[in-house]
């Protein structure tokens, strides 16, 4: 299947090694950005022990990109769980060219990514709250 | 002595000069805008700015980075460059489109003082701050909405270059904080307030009798919010302090301009621009530039308002009870240079504290450029009252 925006070798190890790192406290989150010109994903940084409104502030609010998160979920039974979820973090007043392709690439990053829940954040900071995270966890 | 240019037969919706007053970008009521270049005493157009679809009401000229914006009721806005063209090789006007994201026509736009971000005033009831977003290319807007509830008229920059000043249908006029986290470094603290994120309201003004805020403008300190409502008055805002509300009992003014931190300059629909002065001790109406003797009509002038003066009435009513026939066409013609509403008085020459000369344009299709300092009294009319 042809794809339109490759992922490099780094980029899967990179997710490989986030994904099996051990979690003890607190949120971590690894973003991802399409670089257009040479329309390859490239890692942007890692976050560690991060909470989600600081994540809110430090992504750009004018490109989108994919925020893959290993959130602490504190079930209502007092357990702490690690999933993972994809955030496909598109705010509107980015680059409307950069924004298809962010979509068309979201479906090949995801089973790269070996992620099966996604949370869609369209309107920018408002729109990614803890609140947000859990319920979304909680609820599915 | 007032240099007149007629340029038009049409309106004249919005005019900005280049930095040093040789070209003049236009919008005659129309969806193109208009370079004029000046020879001598005329204004020989030189290039066409077509791109929109619908009228443009707005033209900002930045003179030190040499741009032009335009808005436009198509809801867009256009940021023109000069580029040297990819066939001919000519230097022409390039526009790149800004995509505002407001579902009503755009009303009034202005350059930040530095020049990297720009505010659109907008019928959405909402500014669109617009910046230039270097890792994607292109222009983003970021929009300013609570808590405006209607259009919004008119909008002037602080100095600061995060503060912004706007006026509104809802007869309020606001200082808003327009701050952009990755264009500007945090700012001073000023009399409006400190640490102001995006969309804080430092400020919340209403005129004497409510009315429409057509224009608002800071002084050259950036410490005064002037506004012209449509109840026929300028207020002038000390923060913090008290509000002076200047009364006139002739028509509402629609655009004004500080020429240095004492002295106001507005005009409207009484077709002549009209200085105030004052301090935070009180502001008060101190004449015209416009002393009648420039324009040729007759004596129907500004001390002649209501029904019973002017017009039909006053003629038939001369012609039966003092036997005066009308006196050829020259009872149509006002004795001000303008001949319709001004819409649009801009600083000129000058200082940015200490303001020499403005140009207005109007209805008429006039361009004129006035001297601040030939200020007449106002003869005709009853002084103002100022409270």
């Amino acid at each position: 299947m042809s794809h339109t925006v490759d992922i490099p070798q780094s980029i899967k190890d990179s997710l490989r090694k986030f994904r099996f790192a051990r979690r003890n406290e607190g949120s971590a989150a690894i973003v991802i950005k399409i670089n257009k010109q040479k329309l390859i994903m490239e890692e942007v940084e890692q976050f560690d022990n991060i909470s989600i409104e600081e994540l809110a502030e430090e992504l750009p609010e004018n490109s989108p990109r994919y925020v893959v998160l290993s959130h602490a979920l504190v079930h209502p039974d007092g357990r702490t769980s690690f999933p993972l979820v994809l955030i496909n973090w598109a705010p509107p007043s980015s680059e409307i060219g950069l924004l298809t392709l962010h979509a068309s690439a979201l479906l090949n990053f995801q089973t790269t990514a070996d992620v099966s829940k996604v949370i869609e954040i369209r309107e920018g900071p408002e729109g990614l709250t803890s609140d947000v995270v859990n319920s979304y966890l909680l609820g599915k | 002595m007032p240099e007149v240019f007629n340029i038009s037969q049409t309106p004249i919706t919005a005019h900005a000069f280049n930095a040093d007053r040789s070209q003049l970008a236009v919008s005659f009521n129309s969806n193109d805008a208009q370079i004029l270049a000046r020879q001598g005493s005329e204004w020989i157009s030189t290039e066409t700015l077509a791109e929109h679809d619908k009228v443009i009401t707005s033209i900002d000229w930045a003179p030190n980075s040499n741009q032009i914006v335009t808005a436009s009721q198509d809801r867009n806005a256009y940021v023109w460059q000069q580029t040297p063209d990819q066939e001919t090789g000519k230097i022409v006007w390039k526009p790149t489109l800004v995509l505002l994201r407001i579902n009503r026509a755009a009303t009034h736009v202005r350059w930040s003082p530095k020049e990297d971000k720009f505010a659109v005033a907008s019928g959405a009831r909402a500014i669109a701050i617009c910046s230039f977003d270097p890792e994607n290319n292109w222009w983003v807007s970021k929009l300013l909405k609570k808590p405006i509830r209607s259009t919004v008229l008119a909008v002037d920059w602080h100095p600061n270059n995060v503060l912004l000043a706007a006026g509104s249908a809802d007869m309020k006029a606001r200082v808003f904080s327009a701050y952009i986290k990755e264009i500007d470094e945090r700012p001073a603290a000023t009399v409006w307030g400190s640490k102001l994120p995006f969309n804080t309201i430092c400020g919340e003004f209403a005129s004497a009798a409510g009315g429409w805020v057509h224009s608002v403008g800071f002084s050259p300190s950036g410490n005064v919010l002037a506004f012209a409502s449509h109840d026929s008055s300028i207020s002038v805002a000390y923060p913090g302090g008290p509000v002076h509300h200047i009364r006139m009992p002739t028509l509402p003014l629609v655009t004004l301009t500080w020429a240095s931190e004492d002295t106001i300059v507005a005009a409207g629909h009484d077709c002549q621009p009209l200085v105030f002065s004052g301090s935070e001790a009180g502001w008060q109406e101190i004449g015209t530039l416009d002393n009648g003797s420039y324009g040729s009509g007759s004596k129907v002038g500004p001390g002649s308002v209501g029904r019973l003066k002017t017009g039909a009435f006053a003629t038939f009513r001369d012609a039966d009870s003092r036997g005066q026939t009308s006196s050829g066409t020259t009872d149509t013609k006002l004795n001000t240079i303008h001949q319709n509403t001004i819409t649009s008085l801009r600083p000129y020459a000058g200082s940015p504290g200490q303001i020499t000369q403005v140009s207005t344009t109007g209805v008429d299709g006039k361009l004129v450029i006035w001297d601040i300092a030939s200020v007449s009294a106002l003869t005709g009319r009853m002084a103002a009252m100022s409270m």
